[in-house]
């Protein structure tokens, strides 16, 4: 992760040397035949071929296994409308959801806040920054038995955890971001005498926002997690806790598309925040 | 001057604010710094913490080892054949997106809870960042180098030795720094969710009996544990980052 002021050797290094040499064909590219690629070397066909093969060998694997109670495409596939019309199965994927979306929430604003502090200011790095490294650095798991005491095997101890997994990336990027705010940006605001609140607000921030979501989403990642790990070992309802039961119950058919569901939840998470940064942050390029 | 104090301050206040919380409230609750001291103390005379680390290091070893081959291997394979990476890469990065904790339960009904199905555990943890960091690194070389390799008439192998496994290494590296992070969550898991021995056993058998102390101290350690394999990681990544072409 690089800050934008870090662009300018990228920008340099895209400019085509005047020697022609861009003009000649990419060697591997043009080797495979790109353009009059037959129809079996479709990206689509191949991505179905693959697919159909992992499940076939997922299905033959299970079958040779003779261990009838393990789950099978073919058992996932008639289990599906049912499970989609579990009233239960519903419940669990919205209050699961709904925690994570909380907690991500959460964990945006309070690592937003503390991530300025420790970034901005020397001192509070000093005095909070051992703690922000060895909190990330601990695995969250390792406090959720200490939480479920804390907090009971309630729906709040569910949200702590939650909360701890997606605050520190946040925390780390942001601090991350605000340490490496250019210098001008901040010399600009001392020559027009800007009070302490416009510095942070309109400079200090704007500026470390790409960072927010950075954090953000490698916090959607630890979330999930949270959420899935709070729900095992406190036996909360949420589709963590429904993997955990049908798998135990051998209805693993079940439990697999609970887990479908958490996959996609998460690549959509992440595709909305990708999406952030190409509208709204267009200012932003990514190096 | 104000470095030293800064930091003084930062840990002087985070010893009184455990020693105040822990002697205000409920033993089941908090326990003093003392008190959790204490407790490591015992533990590590009687041996038990001992035990614990042999039992859960010797699975995080071996399934970060796993983790360090099948996704330096893996990477290189999506690097550099367009077929493989156009066949699997969605699926794979469907698997990524997965909870890896939500396997958990279907490699316990699956395989059982003994060391093996542990170190998988860890494995699967640890391999993604490694794949895609191979991957990303393979697959970035720029093709001047390329080019060049081929106009000495390099071949297949040389071109591998010489070219791409350099280049691609400290990209390698960076994958191995996060996989020893992620292996270490892995390896808490295990321990938990699977056979409950090892540092995740001690801290499920102490919060069964409410033994705050011996929690904070497990607790502790980890952190410890954490911290050190970060700043190994960190180091293995900076001395193999000199390697990196400036781009």
């Amino acid at each position: 992760m690089k800050h934008p002021a870090a662009e300018s050797t990228t920008v340099r290094r895209a400019q085509p040397v005047a020697d022609g040499r861009d003009s000649r064909p990419e060697p591997a590219e043009a080797a495979t035949g790109r353009a009059r690629r037959p129809w079996w070397r479709h990206p689509a066909v191949v991505r179905a071929v693959a697919g159909l093969l992992i499940l076939v060998i997922w299905q033959v694997v299970v079958e040779t296994s003779g261990k009838n109670y393990v789950t099978r495409p073919t058992g996932v596939i008639t289990v599906i409308p049912s499970v989609l019309t579990e009233h239960l199965f519903l419940s669990d994927v919205g209050t699961t959801l709904t925690a994570v979306i909380e907690g991500l929430a959460m964990a945006t604003v309070i690592g937003t806040a503390l991530g300025l502090l420790v970034g901005r200011l020397p001192d509070v790095r000093r005095i909070l920054g051992m703690y922000v490294n060895g909190v990330y650095a601990m695995p969250i798991i390792a406090v959720v038995p200490l939480l479920t005491v804390w907090f009971g095997y309630t729906p709040t101890a569910r949200l702590v955890v939650i909360v701890l997994e997606a605050s520190l990336p946040v925390i780390y990027n942001v601090a991350e971001g605000a340490r490496t705010v250019p210098r001008t940006y901040l010399e600009v605001t001392r020559i027009h005498r800007a009070p302490w609140w416009r510095v942070w607000f309109g400079v200090v921030l704007p500026a470390s926002l790409p960072y927010v979501l950075a954090g953000i989403d490698l916090a959607i990642g630890r979330a999930l997690i949270g959420a899935v790990v709070a729900e095992f070992i406190a036996a909360i309802n949420g589709l963590g806790y429904y993997i955990l039961f049908n798998v135990n119950s051998f209805h693993e058919d079940r439990a697999i598309v609970a887990l479908i569901v958490l996959a996609l939840f998460a690549i959509v998470l992440r595709a909305l925040v990708s999406l952030v940064i190409r509208r709204a942050l267009v200012w932003y390029r990514p190096v | 001057m104000r470095v030293v104090a800064g930091y003084t301050v930062g840990i002087a206040a985070g010893v009184i604010a455990w020693q105040l919380v822990g002697q205000h409230s409920q033993q089941q609750i908090f326990v003093p710094l003392t008190d959790t001291l204490h407790r490591l103390g015992e533990l590590v005379s009687d041996g038990t913490l001992g035990g614990a680390m042999a039992n859960s290091f010797a699975t995080y070893a071996v399934g970060v080892l796993i983790a360090l081959v099948v996704g330096a291997l893996g990477g290189l394979l999506l690097a550099r054949s367009e077929l493989i990476r156009t066949a699997f890469e969605p699926y794979l990065t469907g698997l990524y997106a997965a909870p890896m904790v939500a396997l958990i339960p279907f490699l316990l009904a699956f395989l059982g809870f003994g060391f093996w199905p542990k170190s998988l555990v860890v494995a699967l943890f640890a391999v993604f960042p490694v794949l895609l960091n191979t991957q990303r690194g393979a697959q970035s070389i720029a093709p001047e180098l390329l080019d060049v390799a081929r106009l000495y008439r390099s071949s297949e192998k040389d071109l591998w030795i010489h070219v791409i496994a350099p280049y691609t290494l400290p990209f390698f590296m960076t994958g191995v720094r996060q996989a020893l992070a992620r292996g270490l969550v892995g390896m808490i898991a295990a321990d938990i969710f699977l056979s409950a021995n090892g540092l995740g056993g001690l801290l499920i058998s102490a919060s069964q009996v409410f033994d705050t102390a011996e929690m904070l101290a497990t607790v502790l350690v980890v952190t410890a544990a954490g911290i050190a394999l970060m700043a190994i990681g960190n180091l293995i990544e900076r001395r193999f980052a000199r390697w990196k072409v400036d781009q």
